[in-house]
């Protein structure tokens, strides 16, 4: 009864979730509802508003100076006006702001004080909520706003060398299927687009989770993906579920104790931590981490679910792992499945299984990707890629 | 469940079907149509028929006044057509005023249609309901079946329509596309080979390919025949009597090949520990499975590849529908709100 009442909520996630991605069409004459968004966005953000405030925002993140957002309720547009004594005014600025009347009545809020670019696309923490403010009346997701593009996924592999991971009954170790699985990735990925893809290690060796994250930092990833298999205690039973996480607070113990598993030999101290918590705001991060998760975990869990029918749904969730907060684009650790489950870790020992595992993996990926390039048309012309133009 | 999610909100399943469309709602209200949708030529046709637009057994009857439209057409609106599109819209209007909406009603509706249709329309479809409901989810016909009748996990429904023959595999998640094909050798398909059967055989009589599709829908059937098949058509203005026993079986059969094919294609691609779970649950739906003798018929040519066992639903006209309905009322609220 249990089984089938937790298949029926499976079943009308699934649903929830397909309707969800379909995306609306703005061609229906004269149909004002089958376009909701397109009520409240143009006049709040027009195409040339963006276009300008895109092109300040990039110019002055650039240059490292501090500024300050005004945001105009008639005119919907951000405009921005600079702290004067720091920020000489530029062209591109003028432009930005010419024919905009400055009104009154507008809500002067402190941005950022921040000099890079990281900060401004994601928030930092003294004014994360001004930022997060800015952004709902945006109303448009940040990666979107600013039409990031992905070039170059890292994928990780976990464990590796001295550090097998978890091992099954038989003798399967954890950091085996997970580079296996990441190679296979890694080729279906590079065959599907034009994407640079990478792995954190391409051999049997283990690799610190600083070193791992490092990795990702320089060489400027666009996505993070960490590979791993679950194990669970003998007493559970022979459970065998899938699960996937992005950078948050835990939802459950079983989440906690798993992420303090994975984060063992992280090599981090205080200080580092200090940093990198700072970050926990990053809005464009969590948006679309959290949708990279769903979309991973929803094509792994419903295509592994007609091989393994016991296959349980342990959802696409926030989980404290240090791998996915130091790196600072969208990052997502999956557990592929259970290798204390004694059939499911027959099944990681076939190579065909594992090619599946990846390929549903990929398609999850490419559907987030296909997504998101919807959601970008979808939002009207192309905006200039700030993440291109700044590499 | 919030008490708010049942209070204001009428929650609807609708099976937007080829040749029939069928509502089901939360207030009880069960109705169909035939999927037909006319628009008068002129406005003389308007001034005499007194009405914008015309649905089903009015719009065929008064057919030669109206622009008519049978929307999904072999399982898909066409592209391009905006008409088709706009009959879409109508057709979803009137199914939802058939389903008594009353004003003040917050409405949800859930939408089967054929699983072609769902791959190729999902944006125009869900365009066109949108504007009648406050929430809305699009899915495929077989799958709405498979719901309704709780056969979530390990089950293979094959829903025989008029346009399309989709199949689809339920393995306890919302079915891939890998999980599904669609054949268009259904119904109509029938009705042509039945048609063309008999003018080749009874030059002389007046048969039409509306008549022809009740003739199949009444004495339609595969495998051994029960009795003889007699029909009648007008000769010369007389009604005659004719047997068609051996040309309805033919024409029935006709699609056969294809479904059984199609059927074990699909089993064959599904886990080999659980093939044996789904043969031994085939559900056939669809207006396709009244057939007299079709279980008996596909079980013992599926016999060769394994033992499989079918069942034809009871209730296939409104099998769709209300599977739709309790999709949309089980719907959590979570869920629902940003749908």
């Amino acid at each position: 009864m249990n089984g089938h009442s937790s298949t029926k909520r499976a079943v009308l996630r699934g649903v929830y979730e397909d309707n969800l991605g379909i995306p609306r069409s703005c061609r229906g004459k004269g149909r004002s509802k089958a376009c909701p968004g397109a009520e409240q966005r143009p006049e709040m953000f027009g195409k040339i508003g963006k276009i300008a405030v895109i092109g300040v925002f990039a110019l002055l993140a650039l240059l490292g100076f501090n500024f300050r957002i005004v945001y105009l309720d008639s005119f919907g547009p951000v405009a921005m006006q600079m702290s004067e004594e720091q920020v000489p005014p530029t062209p591109v600025a003028s432009a930005a702001v010419q024919g905009t009347p400055i009104d009154n009545s507008i809500h002067d809020i402190d941005l950022l004080a921040g000099s890079e670019l990281t900060p401004l696309v994601g928030a930092t923490t003294g004014t994360s909520r001004e930022y997060d403010a800015m952004l709902s009346q945006l109303g448009t997701p940040v990666a979107d706003l600013f039409d990031l593009k992905v070039q170059t996924i890292v994928i990780d592999p976990g464990h590796g060398g001295s550090d097998p991971g978890a091992t099954g009954h038989q003798g399967l170790k954890e950091k085996d299927v997970a580079l296996d699985i990441a190679r296979r990735l890694r080729d279906k990925l590079v065959a599907a687009g034009s994407y640079r893809v990478l792995l954190t290690r391409e051999d049997d060796r283990k690799v610190r989770l600083k070193e791992r994250v490092a990795f990702a930092k320089e060489n400027h990833a666009d996505l993070f993906i960490s590979i791993h298999i679950n194990s669970v205690p003998a007493e559970a039973g022979p459970v065998n579920y899938v699960e996937t996480f992005y950078f948050g607070p835990h939802t459950d113990q079983r989440s906690l104790d798993l992420a303090e598993k994975e984060n063992r030999d992280s090599d981090y101290v205080m200080g580092d931590f200090r940093e990198i918590i700072a970050r926990i705001g990053d809005t464009l991060k969590t948006e679309e981490s959290a949708q990279l998760a769903a979309s991973m975990h929803r094509s792994l869990y419903r295509n592994l679910k007609r091989r393994s029918g016991d296959l349980m749904d342990a959802g696409a969730k926030t989980g404290p792992f240090v791998v996915l907060l130091g790196v600072d684009v969208p990052s997502v650790l999956v557990e592929v499945s259970c290798i204390s489950n004694k059939a499911e870790e027959t099944r990681l020992s076939t190579p065909r299984y594992r090619d599946s595992v990846a390929g549903f993996l990929e398609t999850g990926i490419v559907e987030y990707l296909k997504r998101r390039t919807i959601r970008t048309e979808i939002d009207g012309d192309k905006l200039p890629n700030v993440a291109q133009q700044e590499r | 469940m919030s008490p708010s999610k049942k209070d204001n909100m009428l929650y609807v399943g609708i099976d937007l079907g080829t040749s029939r469309s069928v509502v089901s709602a939360s207030n009880g209200s069960r109705k169909w149509v035939e999927s037909y949708v006319g628009w008068p030529k002129d406005f003389v046709a308007k001034k005499m028929l007194g009405k914008r637009v015309l649905f089903g057994s009015d719009a065929l009857e008064h057919r030669l006044s109206l622009d008519l439209s049978r929307p999904l057409q072999n399982g898909v609106i066409k592209e391009g057509t905006a008409r088709d599109e706009a009959a879409v819209h109508e057709l979803i209007g009137h199914l939802i005023e058939m389903a008594g909406a009353q004003p003040e009603d917050e409405i949800c509706v859930a939408v089967g249609v054929p699983a072609e249709a769902l791959k190729v329309n999902k944006i125009a479809i869900r365009d066109t309901v949108s504007e009648y409901a406050k929430k809305l989810m699009v899915v495929s016909e077989p799958f709405s079946v498979a719901y309704g009748l709780g056969t979530l996990d390990n089950a293979m429904i094959i829903d025989i329509g008029a346009g399309t023959v989709d199949f689809c595999i339920m393995h306890g998640t919302v079915p891939l596309e890998e999980d599904q094909r669609s054949l268009l050798v259904a119904g109509d398909y029938v009705d042509d080979q039945l048609f063309k059967l008999l003018t080749e055989k009874h030059p002389e009589a007046d048969f039409s390919l509306n008549t022809v599709r009740k003739f199949k829908e009444k004495h339609g059937f595969v495998g051994e025949p029960k009795r003889r098949v007699k029909i009648e058509a007008p000769v010369d203005g007389k009604f005659t009597e004719f047997d068609v026993t051996e040309e309805m079986r033919k024409a029935c059969e006709s699609p056969m090949p294809a479904i059984v094919e199609t059927a074990k294609d699909l089993i064959a691609s599904f886990d080999p520990e659980f093939q044996e779970q789904v043969r031994k649950n085939i559900i056939v739906a669809g207006g396709g499975s009244q057939i007299s003798g079709l279980d008996a018929y596909l079980a013992e040519a599926m016999k060769d590849f394994e033992p499989c066992h079918f069942t034809c639903i009871s209730d296939p006209l409104y099998a769709g529908a209300d599977g739709a309905l309790q999709l949309a009322t089980d719907m959590p609220e979570e869920f629902l709100e940003k749908l």
